[in-house]
C-alpha cells in the first residue's frame, strides 16, 4: 500500500527512529512501512494518523479498485 | 520495548537454555551408557534437557511478544519455516523408513533441525526486509 509517511516525517524533520519512538515501534518498522514493504495493522495506522493529525485515507492509498 | 532490549532479554534466557539442553542431553546419554541407573532416575535426569527446551521456547514466545508487529511477523515466518522443515524431514523420513527400510532417524534430531531452519529463515527474511 502506497503512503506519504516519508514526506510527512520529512516535513517535521524527524528521523525514522524519532517517529518509531513516538509510535512505540522500531526504526525497521518505519522503514518497511515507508518503502511499502509492510502494511501496518489498523491500530498502528490509527496511531500514525493521529500523530500527524490526518485521517488514515490521507496517509495511506489503497490502489486496489473497488468493483461495484 | 526496544528490539535491542527484547533481544538482550531473549538471549539471556535462550543461550543458557540451549547450553543446558546440549549439556543435559550429552550428560544423560553418557550416564545411561556408563552407569547402572534405575528407570526412575533416568526419567528424572531426562527432565534436565526437557526443561531446557521448555525455557528456550518460552524465551522465544516472550521475545515475539516484546517486539513490534513488523519484527514479530518476521519471527512468525521464520518459525513457520522451521516447523515446515521439521514436518518435511519427519514425514519424509518416516515414509522412507516405512516403504524403503531406511535407517531409523532418532526424533532427538528434530529440535536441532527446527532451530537451524528457523534461525536461517529468520536471518534471510530479516536481510530481505532490510532489518539489518
Amino acid at each position: 500500500m502506497k503512503n506519504c509517511l516519508k514526506a510527512l516525517r520529512a516535513e517535521r524533520k524527524w528521523s525514522q527512529s524519532d517517529l518509531g519512538d513516538s509510535l512505540g515501534v522500531s526504526r525497521q518498522t518505519i522503514n518497511a512501512i515507508e518503502a511499502s514493504r509492510y502494511d501496518p495493522s489498523l491500530p498502528l495506522a490509527f496511531k500514525i494518523a493521529r500523530l500527524f493529525g490526518r485521517t488514515i485515507e490521507d496517509i495511506f492509498d489503497d490502489d486496489a479498485q473497488i468493483q461495484d | 520495548m526496544s528490539p535491542e532490549l527484547a533481544t538482550k532479554r531473549y538471549f539471556t534466557i535462550f543461550i543458557p537454555a540451549i547450553c543446558a539442553y546440549a549439556a543435559g542431553s550429552a550428560g544423560v546419554t553418557w550416564a545411561v551408557d556408563n552407569a547402572d541407573l534405575s528407570t526412575g532416575l533416568t526419567y528424572s535426569l531426562a527432565l534436565v534437557p526437557i526443561l531446557a527446551i521448555f525455557f528456550a521456547f518460552w524465551a522465544h514466545w516472550r521475545f515475539a511478544n516484546e517486539i513490534d508487529e513488523f519484527l514479530r511477523l518476521i519471527q512468525i515466518k521464520g518459525t513457520l519455516f522451521g516447523i515446515a522443515s521439521v514436518m518435511v524431514v519427519a514425514s519424509g523420513w518416516g515414509t522412507l523408513e516405512m516403504l524403503a527400510d531406511a535407517p531409523r532417524l532418532p526424533v532427538f534430531w528434530l529440535l536441532p533441525i527446527f532451530w537451524v531452519a528457523q534461525s536461517a529463515a529468520t536471518a534471510v527474511f530479516s536481510k530481505r526486509e532490510s532489518v539489518f
